[in-house]
């Protein structure tokens, strides 16, 4: 009897859970039912590190009340992405780590021109002349090396070195990631197509593949490999932390306004087809304002502020003493940098 | 699942003409499986061979193909020989402890692989390539061979084994012309799986610097988002996963994968190993620990290292993969019921075609059902992009088969017979059908959507690509915290990921053993 | 109770033509058995006249009412129909007497009932909590048959009931089924392939072959009188001789043979004669002999001799003593063989 009885509930049970997943299935087509957050929540595409943009958006949260949610991923994903969804996009803004991602997206005719005022904020240097977007944050090339392998004598007096079949073996990176792409795309614009070809080849001869900067400085402090190319805030991060993918290893910044000097200006934009165009403007200028460039100097970030009078945290050199290429953030080519890297079997 | 092959179908074909509107139902399901292959072809056709083939005839292709192609061809025998060796000790020799081997054996299920992978890369940072990506994925992928020749074992008759032995076999002949041609459909069955996972894996692969199709997919969509480079390389992994499945078939021959009726009647009188009984532990001691114990310690120190169990993104993210696997169950279970229906109630041609698409459509990686899906929404159907609803059909797509077998095996075993018994004393069809055939299905059910539910949880590419932006699943979340090498906060994921999977891995144990017992 | 009719019931599975033209009349109350080789279409017809299968034509009826025909076709949950399958198809996930109870409506489910047809089919009510299973194959079809009669059925269809089950057995079974049936007083039809069972079975049996119904009667006059010689033989142990008509008889190898039955239409030329084995006498040839002993094979409580008849055209008859007689014959002995009672005579091939 109690077999049977038990039987009858479970099946009881399947049906209506069958009847509730049609149901459901319905629900599920709303935006968000998952994530569980409300319709006119501001949706960030953000391909910044989650935790800064985090930051942020607790922050933004807590001055405005409004909500933000965030689709994270790469810059190049979202930003192809934006392009591909065009006006079907959900996105309201998009944060990138380095500009060609979000070039890409201006080049495409889908941002909205930022808040004057907003752009009032930041230098003219650090974002482009066509107002559509700003930079928000920015970060500078560096050669992260271990001193038991390589004397500082040995180290690369250019980025374009390591092309060398004297560094065959001897330095890592990760070219899959955006960064190291911005990295390909300031050399493209600084020594043009013919030389970044030449130089892509020898770093597919020479360079050991990382999944991506963090797994690369900890090759070189595992001393798996004397070199690689990095961003500075992911060496800093960790010497502020528990060293514990750093302790072993040194920075070297190429100055000399070589292409390795090259200074990443990371983007914001508001896409135009955002239902929630006030909450977004006030979103970029918050980021581009004293708190949000606070927390750059301040939090767990590490990145260089870019606003005017917006102090970097005290254990950076300062920005202006590095010596960087000037390199005109709307230029910089995030497409045929793919392209030329798919060509060299790099991706 | 596979235990022997039956020849003559059963005699089910009486008036087997399939209802219209289950025919339709089929074929529109079957037709919906089909997007990621209709993609795959589109690819080629919008694209164009000429703008193609530079893209797949390029030195970095052929690199892929090579790590692809060494990983399938010795990750598949090792799989095979740890899983068909693993099951005959534990269930034909003296081995002592028997039981606590046999699930032993079966424990790195529970284990996904890229949290595996995890545990090995933290523990042995300098571990990658091909000879990494064949450690990692050889122990997190064994168990799928283990537990089907465990089954086949259990069914095989003793009897025709003590016949060989009558006719001067000696134990190793024995073994190898008696026992391992029964267990061909086994392995055969274990080894294509194995073969799919590798060809599909991300995860694991990604941690180690080890580059297949798949990873290297990903990161051109990282790079391109579903540009033609990560689609020409999706055309040339989707040709990998449909010759293993057609060369798989052709092996099967015309065999079919099936229970065995009635069994063994008998155990069998065990294999002595003497002196090999030190060895054999050995071996099995050392497995143990390179897959359970070595992943297991790692996320026990990163656990002691941090308190990742305070990160305020746990409880969503496991709400969220709750509510997404289980999702994803569910659908697959009501997508599957028809056309396990179909085949097991009407075989036929019609059965037939749409059984094979099922399995056409889940041999592709996730990879490639996340790439159509996110085109196919995009471009066709912009409501369902980026929604839960999206996230379940593609698990649909990946898990299906995990559904489709026990559930026709299920239905196989709820005779016609009865329905028209239950018809006879007075009950319309469908009360027949919810009186008799429904409770007989639900262990069958049951099991489904534990496999299914299993394998949602612990996805991660498509999940990756195609969640409502805001949703983080254990799975995701893991990776984002261990790919930025912030193990500790990656630590709780992991324990979370490994006690979701423990109750569909037993289930999966014990129904092998009693199919097998049967 | 009622009476059960067929007319001219045919089916086919695609170009397979599995019955054709059957009409049969079960009259209310009695029992009729439907004997036929495997594959002869038995069984399908059991399954018309349950509802599992539509017929492509005739028509089939109940008492007053029709059940199938041409535009007309009553489901088989509405049928009143109870059916007996071959191996008892009980529901796995039930015990006994929820399997029992399964037809009767929700209402009516009284354990009065339940235990009313499960003492019908000498059912143990000790077995009423178990799960099939755990029941031999005897009680597995005891309980099938009470399940079947529980919502008092017009008609109950027995498909093959005692072919899965053991020789002691399946006696012992039969004789249950027949007396509840017989308690019961309910219309029956079994389809079987032993010629036996059918025999013993009820008033009436239907002789199936190849998808005709090729004759039907009373089982004693069935036998007598089989419309041909194979049919003859499927019903049991028949012995046809080459046989040629006199004024008083046929002449065959065993001598002169009168006539029971002619089925020859007046035909001359040529004939057979059959004869069954009860009505051959033997005995040591005195003075006059008409056969020769092949061989003598011991068969336990019997013996099976071979004789080859004397004469012209010599035919060969087995033939079966007691184990005691059987020692007094050996092989090359010439024997007597007598006839009593006459044979069936047919036209020859």
């Amino acid at each position: 009897m109690t077999r049977r009885r038990s039987r009858t509930a479970l099946t009881a049970g399947l049906v209506a859970v069958m009847l509730g997943l049609t149901a459901c299935s319905d629900d599920g087509a709303e935006p968000d039912a998952v994530a569980g957050a409300s319709d006119d929540a501001l949706v960030v595409y953000n391909a910044q590190h989650e935790q800064l943009t985090q930051e942020w958006a607790d922050a933004f949260t807590e001055e405005t009340g409004i909500e933000v949610v965030l689709r994270n991923g790469s810059d190049a994903e979202l930003g192809n992405q934006l392009v591909q969804e065009g006006d079907q996009s959900r996105a309201d803004v998009f944060l990138t780590e380095n500009s060609p991602a979000i070039s890409l997206v201006e080049n495409a005719g889908l941002l909205a021109p930022v808040d004057q005022t907003t752009l009032d904020q930041v230098p003219a240097q650090y974002r482009p002349s066509s107002g559509q977007w700003t930079g928000i944050a920015a970060r500078s090339t560096v050669f992260v090396y271990d001193p038991d392998e390589l004397t500082e004598a040995e180290l690369p007096a250019s980025i374009m070195d390591l092309a060398d079949p004297a560094w065959k073996g001897r330095w890592g990176a990760a070219p899959g990631g955006a960064d190291f792409q911005a990295i390909v795309s300031a050399i493209l614009e600084l020594e043009g197509a013919d030389a970044t070809t030449a130089w892509l080849d020898g770093m597919k001869d020479n360079a050991t593949v990382y999944q991506n900067n963090i797994a690369t400085m900890k090759a070189v402090n595992a001393g798996e490999i004397p070199g690689g190319v990095i961003y500075h805030y992911y060496w800093y991060r960790d010497q502020d932390g528990t060293k514990e993918n750093s302790g072993n290893t040194q920075l070297h910044y190429f100055r000399n306004q070589d292409p390795g000097a090259f200074v990443s200006v990371s983007g914001g934009g508001v896409l135009a087809s955002s239902e929630n165009q006030d909450d977004a403007q006030t979103f970029l200028a918050f980021l581009t304002g004293s708190t949000g460039q606070d927390i750059l100097g301040t939090g767990y970030s590490m990145e260089y502020p870019v606003a005017t009078g917006a102090p970097a945290n005290p254990a950076l050199p300062p920005l202006d003493t590095l010596q960087a290429p000037q390199v005109d953030p709307s230029t910089l080519n995030s497409v045929e940098v793919t392209d030329l890297m798919t060509d060299a079997g790099l991706l | 699942m596979t235990v022997t092959s039956v020849q003559t179908p059963r005699r089910a074909g009486r008036g087997s003409r399939p209802p219209a509107a289950l025919v339709v139902v089929a074929a529109a399901l079957a037709a919906v499986l089909l997007v990621p292959l209709g993609y795959v072809v589109s690819v080629v056709l919008d694209v164009g061979w000429d703008a193609l083939e530079p893209l797949i005839f390029r030195p970095r292709v052929g690199e892929l193909l090579v790590n692809t192609v060494a990983l399938v061809l010795l990750g598949v025998p090792l799989t095979v020989l740890l899983g068909v060796g693993g099951a005959w000790l534990v269930e034909r020799t003296t081995l002592p402890a028997r039981r606590f081997w046999a699930v032993v054996l079966v424990a790195p299920l529970a284990i996904p692989a890229f949290v595996s992978s995890y545990g090995w890369a933290s523990a042995v940072p300098s571990i990658h390539g091909l000879s990494g990506g064949l450690l990692v994925s050889v122990l997190a992928y064994y168990p799928l061979v283990y537990l089907p020749a465990m089954a086949a074992i259990r069914g095989l008759d003793p009897a025709l084994e003590e016949s060989a032995r009558s006719l001067g076999l000696g134990s190793w002949a024995v073994f190898g012309r008696v026992v391992l041609p029964q267990l061909r459909l086994a392995i055969l069955g274990g080894g294509l799986i194995v073969a799919l996972h590798l060809l599909a894996e991300y995860g694991a692969f990604a941690f180690i610097r080890f580059d297949t199709f798949t990873t290297a997919i990903v990161v051109q969509y990282q790079s391109t988002f579903a540009g033609p480079a990560a689609g020409a390389l999706g055309v040339v992994l989707s040709v990998l996963c449909l010759t293993l499945l057609v060369a798989e078939a052709g092996a099967r021959g015309r065999a079919r994968y099936a229970r065995v009726g009635s069994g063994a009647a008998r155990a069998a009188v065990p294999q002595r190993l003497g002196a090999f009984t030190p060895l054999a532990l050995l071996g099995l001691a050392a497995l143990g620990v390179a897959a359970v114990a070595v992943p297991l310690a790692s996320v026990v120190r990163w656990l002691a290292r941090g308190d990742g169990w305070a990160q305020p993104e746990l409880p969503s993210a496991l709400t969220q993969t709750v509510l997404l696997a289980g999702g994803g169950a569910l659908a697959a279970v009501l997508v599957a019921l028809p056309l396990a229906w179909l085949t097991a109630r009407h075989p036929g041609p019609l059965a037939r075609l749409f059984e094979g698409t099922s399995y056409v459509a889940a041999s592709l990686p996730a990879i490639i059902v996340a790439l159509a899906l996110v085109t196919v929404t995009l471009r066709v159907l912009p409501g369902l992009y980026q929604t839960a609803f999206t996230v379940v059909l593609a698990y649909v797509m990946i898990f299906l088969p995990r559904a489709l077998v026990p559930l026709r095996s299920g239905i196989a075993q709820a005779p016609v017979a009865l329905e028209e018994m239950a018809r006879s004393l007075g009950n319309p069809p469908l009360v027949a059908r919810l009186r008799v055939t429904l409770p007989l299905l639900v262990p069958s059910l049951a099991a489904g959507a534990a496999l299914v539910g299993l394998g949602a949880a612990n996805e991660l590419t498509a999940t990756l690509l195609l969640a409502p932006t805001g949703t983080r699943t254990l799975a995701t979340q893991f990776w984002s915290q261990a790919s930025a090498i912030d193990y500790p906060a990656a630590a709780p994921y992991a324990v979370l990921l490994i006690l979701l999977s423990v109750p569909a891995v037993a289930l999966m144990f014990v129904q092998s053993r009693r199919w097998g017992a049967r | 109770m009622t009476t059960l009719s067929l007319t001219g019931v045919a089916k086919s599975f695609g170009r397979v033509e599995v019955l054709r033209d059957v009409s049969l009349t079960v009259p209310a109350g009695t029992r009729t058995a439907v004997v036929g080789a495997s594959g002869s279409g038995k069984s399908t017809l059991l399954r018309l006249i349950a509802g599992f299968e539509r017929a492509d034509s005739g028509s089939i009826g109940l008492g007053g009412t029709v059940l199938a025909a041409p535009g007309r076709f009553v489901a088989a949950h509405r049928r009143g129909i109870g059916y007996v399958a071959q191996d008892g198809a009980l529901f796995p996930h039930l015990t006994v007497e929820q399997n029992v109870r399964f037809g009767l409506p929700r209402r009516r489910r009284d354990p009065v009932r339940v235990r009313e047809v499960m003492e019908l089919a000498s059912l143990d009510p000790e077995l009423a909590g178990r799960y099939p299973h755990q029941l031999s194959g005897g009680q597995q079809q005891r309980v099938a048959l009470a399940r079947a009669l529980a919502p008092r059925p017009a008609v109950v269809l027995l498909d093959e009931p005692f072919s899965a089950l053991d020789t002691g057995l399946r006696d012992q079974t039969r004789q249950a089924v027949i007396d509840a049936l017989e308690a019961s007083g309910v219309t029956t039809v079994l389809v079987t392939h032993d010629h036996d069972e059918a025999l013993s079975f009820g008033r009436q049996i239907a002789v199936i072959s190849a998808g005709r119904l090729v004759q039907s009667g009373a089982p004693a006059a069935v036998f007598d009188n089989p419309v041909s010689t194979e049919i003859a033989a499927f019903l049991g142990a028949a012995i046809v001789l080459p046989a040629s008509p006199t004024s008083d008889g046929v002449d065959c190898a065993l001598g002169r043979v009168a006539v029971r039955h002619d089925r020859t239409g007046g035909s001359e030329a040529g004939a057979r004669v059959l004869l069954r084995p009860a009505q051959l006498g033997l005995s040591p040839a005195n003075g006059t002999h008409n056969a020769v002993i092949e061989d003598v094979r011991p068969r336990g409580s019997h013996a099976e001799l071979l004789l080859r008849t004397a004469g012209a055209a010599p035919a060969l008859i087995p033939l079966r003593v007691p184990a005691h007689e059987g020692s007094g014959y050996h092989a090359g002995m010439t024997v007597s063989v007598t006839v009593t009672g006459g044979g069936v005579l047919y036209p020859a091939d």
